[in-house]
């Protein structure tokens, strides 16, 4: 599939502050890209890099095979760290704004105040909005006009838990209409949840990315006990798929190829005489898998 | 340029600074006027003082006149002006017109071409105000196209200071930040440099300051008169170096700040 959006080589420092160093990366046309990363580690800034409000130390960009950055920009719906609108406009004249700017007609309005369920105070100061209103008023000008694309950063800022599902919701019903969809975030959660792919940050370097079922191979491991510690051990370094055994506190962590499972597990000790007097599957989180990642050097 | 203007258009018609500040310049500066043509300003006080003032009201005096107080009155707009450009800054705004889709230089000439648009709605309210208090005064339309000129240098007046607003405003980017500089610059920091430049200088070439050259298109009203008698003896600069001068600045203006603009984060 060919890239939506192309990086190569964007590097970006605040004077003596490396912000990004070296990023590229390609985010392939109906992927809901995901761009990870703890405080600081430079998501906005490469946001703004692609979107024109800031400029690249060095590297290019390009979207939609080398499309002018402006008539990509207005096919582009974008989000960038805060909600930005005219604080002394209502939110129908603010979205007139943006679909002027964008050069899409204004009939759109009503429907998205709809549905991001902004419909009944659409004439109300942006001023007067809570900050959950605030973060759906943005979304909801990122849809104006039908976008290509969806850039988001950290999109849930401020909303409510039913809020965060349903813009989780959102985004899974949009990409399935083909729009691809980049979104930033630190939130795990959020990521996991929505994304296809993802690119991980880390204090400006990039880490990894490519497809989430690929960067973020989630490790299962077996915890095992049983009478004879020492033959149970011994017997395991013996099993297939098997990739490391460590112990702890009288139990034996396993740590297991993704086709092995706990039955297998369970077979193999019988087989072997021992009878296990605990077995418990422990799925290793991508918060786990992040930390280990971001901790690194 | 039509549609960069019906954005900015979409932008202020419902933010009541605007109407507010606007107002105020439409109906004060007609007030003041009135009051001093009707001899409310007399030297030696009080109601028995001597009216000097109040001649300057016929054409063709009545341009000169006008733009004088202009000059003073036209720090509503030039605050206007500042707010309108500061507060892309505050709500970010000036971030969200790029992504949606501008270029950067069609938010800058958004700006420029409303000051533009302003500059010269002001001007025609000038020449409206200039009309009427001349015909009441002068009692016809005599003379009314004589010093004519006045009406192009209140055009460069105005846009001198609101360019030079738009520089503070962009480059400042907090509104009381850059509302307190645009005061206290013209009212006190460019006087004071002014004086040092003249006080070194053969020819007052501190009246080229980027606020004073435009002033010095409109000399107090009763000065002129001074001035001309006195002009054999004291050496002076001619209205055309002025009229360059203010121009060569609205053009220093929009190029500082274009560059600045291109080359910074926003």
């Amino acid at each position: 599939m060919k890239p939506i959006l192309s990086l190569q080589n964007i590097s970006k420092s605040y004077g003596a502050v490396r912000a990004l160093h070296d990023v590229s990366f390609d985010v392939p046309e109906g992927s809901v890209f995901g761009i990870l990363g703890p405080n600081g580690s430079g998501k906005t800034t490469l946001l703004g890099i692609v979107l024109d409000v800031l400029i690249a130390g060095s590297g290019t960009y390009s979207w939609f095979d080398s499309m002018s950055p402006d008539a990509a920009r207005r096919q582009i719906g974008a989000l960038l760290e805060t909600p930005n609108f005219y604080h002394y406009l209502s939110a129908f004249d603010n979205l007139e704004i943006t679909a002027a700017i964008r050069k899409k007609g204004k009939d759109d309005r009503t429907p998205i105040l709809k549905q991001i369920g902004l419909f009944e105070r659409k004439d109300s100061r942006f001023q007067t909005y809570s900050l959950g209103m605030k973060q759906r008023l943005a979304i909801g000008a990122a849809l104006l006009g039908n976008p290509k694309v969806l850039v988001l950063d950290e999109p849930t800022n401020g909303l409510d838990p039913s809020g965060i599902a349903e813009i989780r919701q959102l985004i899974r019903k949009l990409n399935k209409e083909g729009i691809t969809i980049i979104i930033a975030s630190h939130l795990l959660d959020e990521i996991e949840k929505v994304c296809t792919h993802v690119a991980i940050l880390k204090k400006g370097d990039l880490l990894l990315n490519g497809p989430v079922n690929e960067v973020l191979v989630s490790e299962d491991q077996v915890e095992v006990k049983a009478a004879d510690m020492a033959l149970l051990q011994q017997a395991l370094q013996k099993m297939d798929g098997i990739r490391k055994i460590s112990g702890s506190e009288g139990t034996l962590n396993l740590t297991c190829e993704p086709s092995v499972t706990a039955v297998e597990v369970n077979e193999f000790c019988i087989k072997n005489g021992i009878v296990l007097s605990h077995l418990l599957l422990k799925k290793k989180s991508l918060e786990t898998k992040f930390m280990e990642l971001t901790n690194k050097g | 340029m039509k549609e960069l203007l019906a954005i900015e258009w979409l932008k202020i018609r419902r933010f009541r600074t605007f109407w507010i500040l606007t107002g105020l310049f439409v109906v004060l500066l007609p007030l003041w006027n009135y009051e001093i043509s009707q001899g409310v300003i007399r030297a030696g006080g009080g109601k028995k003082g001597v009216n000097f003032l109040s001649t300057q009201y016929s054409f063709p005096e009545v341009w000169n006149n006008l733009g004088w107080w202009g000059s003073i009155f036209i720090m509503f707009i030039s605050i206007l002006v500042i707010i309108i450009v500061t507060q892309e800054y505050s709500y970010r705004t000036n971030r969200q017109n790029i992504m949606d889709g501008w270029k950067k230089l069609q938010f800058y000439h958004a700006k420029v071409y409303l000051v533009m648009v302003l500059s010269f709605v002001v001007t025609i309210y000038f020449f409206l105000l200039g009309v009427v208090f001349g015909r009441v005064n002068s009692g016809s339309f005599t003379g009314v196209f004589d010093e004519f000129q006045h009406t192009g240098y209140f055009f460069l007046l105005t846009l001198d200071y609101l360019g030079f607003a738009l520089l503070i405003g962009l480059f400042i980017k907090k509104t009381g930040l850059a509302i307190g500089l645009f005061i206290l610059y013209s009212l006190i920091i460019e006087n004071l440099l002014r004086g040092m430049i003249n006080h070194y200088t053969e020819l007052p070439w501190g009246n080229l300051l980027p606020l004073q050259a435009s002033d010095e298109l409109f000399p107090f009203p009763l000065m002129r008169q001074a001035r001309a008698a006195m002009m054999a003896q004291t050496p002076s600069l001619s209205m055309t170096v002025y009229a360059c001068g203010a121009s060569a600045w609205c053009l220093i203006y929009y190029f500082t700040c274009r560059a600045a603009l291109l080359r910074n984060d926003w």
